[in-house]
Formats: structure tokens, C-alpha cells, sequence
């Protein structure tokens, strides 16, 4: 192949490239802009972290403590008012990078308290900063933002 | 939360969302590294082959998962393990940028090395010199056990997979399943980037080669710092 073949297969690839990436960051985009309704940042090792939501309040506890990565951890979230009639779920993940779907289901515990169990991974560039989304069904979404131990 | 046959399709989006985001920016210095110390041979099938690895490696790490239905007992397990993998590509990539910049000689590199070393020159040599395409399929298995977050997440759903099937069996080849779909998934994005990153259509490219050799030891030094931290 000459060297002008070359270089138009190799501009076609950038062209390839950077149409592909212009499409992935369009479908991600939507996604990326579904906030929660609440979020607050917390230290998560002291306590349980609260937010209000749609006039309830909601706890998140995370144990054992110190909250650390790569350990099976006991997520508890604790709501007021009305009895739930579905379970609530919490989303795990970073807010610096995407790290996959990793949903914490949870079980009723007591009147409004629900728990379940799932690991907080560690990521190798070394940020440490995670959210916890807990999702309460019709409801809404309360986001809690706190650091983790590696 | 999701059923054993919806996972796949989610892992598998999850793998080709998330390869083009954090895959991008963690595993591409190592994929810019393979294409540019191919220099002028073909770098499409040595990157193939290099990402079918990364899928096997992730397929048995997804069928250990599915069969002990823990992802806990891994981890606890394979620190140690995951930090030498981590130095080890940071040193792969010094001495391909090394090798790239023509400062030192791919032959020399390991001349002087103590006669222990011998396993780790021939490999490294192996490598540098590779003419065939499919010796990139060991590199890919080996670098597929770097510590990477969106790799552990999978994990955990293989588990997860393994918890609810009705054999170990049937946990072992869902765990698999779900996993080898995870690595499909990351494959279009650093096929596509390795293709990019080829630079033989420059015409200044032995400046590039420089430039770009200088910025893998760089690159190389961190990984290896970050190996030595984890």
C-alpha cells in the first residue's frame, strides 16, 4: 500500500475513533445526568449518614468500622414514616470513574429497617472517595459520598 | 436484581461502556505500549490475540467466583498476587519504551542480567522480539489479573451468579459466563484505541518512536510505583 493509501486508512481510523467515542458519550450522557435527589457527603466510619428525602428521613450504616474495601460489609438503612412497601436498594460506586453495576439488595430487618450485605471494591488509581445511592422505590434517591479505607 | 440470563447483556454493556471510559484511561498505556513497540509490523492481531487473553483470564477468574459463590475469599487472597502483576507490567513497559527509543538495544537490555533472572529475560526478550501474533495471547492472560475496580464489580456478580445456581457446576460456568461477557465487552474499545494509537503513517515517526518511548518509561514508572503502593 502507498503512503498516501496509508495515511487515509489511518485518518479513516481517527474518524472511526472518534465518531464511535462521540456515540458512547451521547448514550452515556443521559445516564450520567440522573442525579439524585439528595445527596449529602458524610463521614461514614464515625456513624450512620442521614439526608432527608420527599419528607422522610434516611440513615445509611455501613459496619464493620472502619469502612473498608474489598471486605463484605452490612449495609442497614434505616427510614421514617410510613412502612415501605418495597425494599429499598443501594447502588455502590465512584464519582470519579464508572466501576459496573454494583447493587446492594437489602431485607427487612424491623418496621422501616432494611439490611443487606456487599463489598466496596478498591480501585488501583487510588481514590478512595465512593457514593452509596440508596434508592427507595416510588419514593426517590438519596446519595451518600464518603471515603473508604484501602 | 437481575436474572441469570439478563446479567450477560448487562455485563456485556457494562464491559463496552466501561471499556471505553475507565479501560481507556487504566489498560490504555499498556495497549499504546504493545502498538508502538510493534513499531512497523501489523498490530491488529498481536492486540487481538492480547484482549482474547484478557477474556480467558477473566472467564477462569469468573469460574472461580461462580464455583466458591465468594468474592471475599479472593480477595483476602490475591493482594500479594495482584501487586507483583502490577509491577511486573510497569517493568514491561520500561523496558518496551527503552527498547522503543533505541537508546538501548532490545538485545542488551537484559545482557547483564544475574543468571536467576533467565526466565524473566526470556520472557521479556520473547515479547520484545515477538513475530507471531498469537505470543501476545500469554502477555494478554497475565496482564488480565491487574487489580482493575470494574474487573472486581463483575467478579462480584459471578458470585453472586454462583450463590443462586444449583450446582457448582452450573455456578462455576454461569460465573464464567458472565465474566468472559465482561471482557467481550472491553474489547472494541482497546481494539480501537491500539488501532489509533498506530502510528506508521507519520512521517516523522522515529521522533515519535523517541518521544513515545520516553513517555512509556514514565508511564512504566508509575505503574510500578502504583504496584509497589497497592
Amino acid at each position: 500500500m502507498d503512503p498516501a493509501s496509508n495515511r487515509c486508512l489511518a485518518m479513516a481510523r481517527l474518524a472511526l475513533g472518534a465518531a464511535v467515542f462521540l456515540v458512547i458519550a451521547a448514550a452515556a450522557a443521559p445516564a450520567l445526568a440522573q442525579n439524585p435527589e439528595v445527596r449529602t457527603t458524610c463521614n461514614i466510619h464515625q456513624g450512620p449518614c442521614s439526608a432527608e428525602l420527599a419528607g422522610r428521613s434516611v440513615e445509611l450504616e455501613i459496619s464493620p468500622k472502619p469502612v473498608k474495601a474489598m471486605e463484605e460489609l452490612v449495609f442497614r438503612v434505616t427510614i421514617s414514616g410510613d412502612r415501605l412497601s418495597e425494599a429499598p436498594y443501594i447502588d455502590l460506586g465512584m464519582p470519579a470513574m464508572k466501576m459496573g453495576p454494583n447493587r446492594v439488595e437489602t431485607a427487612r430487618q424491623g418496621e422501616n429497617t432494611w439490611t443487606g450485605k456487599g463489598v466496596i471494591v478498591r480501585c488501583p488509581s487510588g481514590k478512595n472517595t465512593w457514593f452509596a445511592r440508596v434508592t427507595l422505590p416510588e419514593t426517590g434517591t438519596a446519595e451518600f459520598v464518603f471515603d473508604v479505607v484501602y | 436484581m437481575w436474572s441469570t440470563e439478563s446479567i450477560y447483556a448487562v455485563f456485556l454493556a457494562t464491559g463496552f461502556t466501561v471499556g471505553f471510559g475507565h479501560c481507556i484511561g487504566m489498560c490504555g498505556p499498556i495497549v499504546i505500549s504493545v502498538s508502538l513497540q510493534l513499531k512497523d509490523r501489523p498490530s491488529f492481531f498481536p492486540q487481538l490475540y492480547y484482549n482474547i487473553g484478557r477474556t480467558i483470564t477473566y472467564s477462569l477468574l469468573g469460574a472461580i467466583m461462580g464455583a466458591t459463590a465468594s468474592f471475599t475469599r479472593f480477595a483476602s487472597q490475591a493482594g500479594g498476587f495482584q501487586k507483583a502483576v502490577l509491577m511486573f507490567a510497569g517493568v514491561l513497559i520500561i523496558v518496551m519504551g527503552a527498547a522503543m527509543t533505541g537508546w538501548v538495544p532490545a538485545g542488551r537490555i537484559f545482557q547483564n542480567a544475574p543468571p536467576l533472572a533467565g526466565f524473566a529475560r526470556a520472557g521479556f526478550k520473547r515479547i520484545l522480539d515477538a513475530r507471531r501474533a498469537v505470543l501476545f495471547l500469554p502477555l494478554g492472560m497475565v496482564l488480565g489479573l491487574l487489580p482493575c475496580g470494574p474487573v472486581y464489580t463483575a467478579m462480584i456478580a459471578a458470585a453472586r451468579v454462583g450463590m443462586e445456581a444449583e450446582s457448582t457446576l452450573g455456578g462455576m460456568l454461569s460465573g464464567a459466563g458472565v465474566m468472559a461477557c465482561f471482557g467481550m465487552g472491553t474489547i472494541p474499545a482497546l481494539l480501537l484505541l491500539s488501532q489509533v494509537s498506530n502510528v506508521k503513517w507519520l512521517k516523522h515517526r522515529d521522533l515519535i518512536y523517541k518521544f513515545g518511548g520516553v513517555m512509556m518509561i514514565l508511564v512504566g514508572i508509575y505503574f510500578t510505583w502504583k504496584g509497589w503502593t497497592y
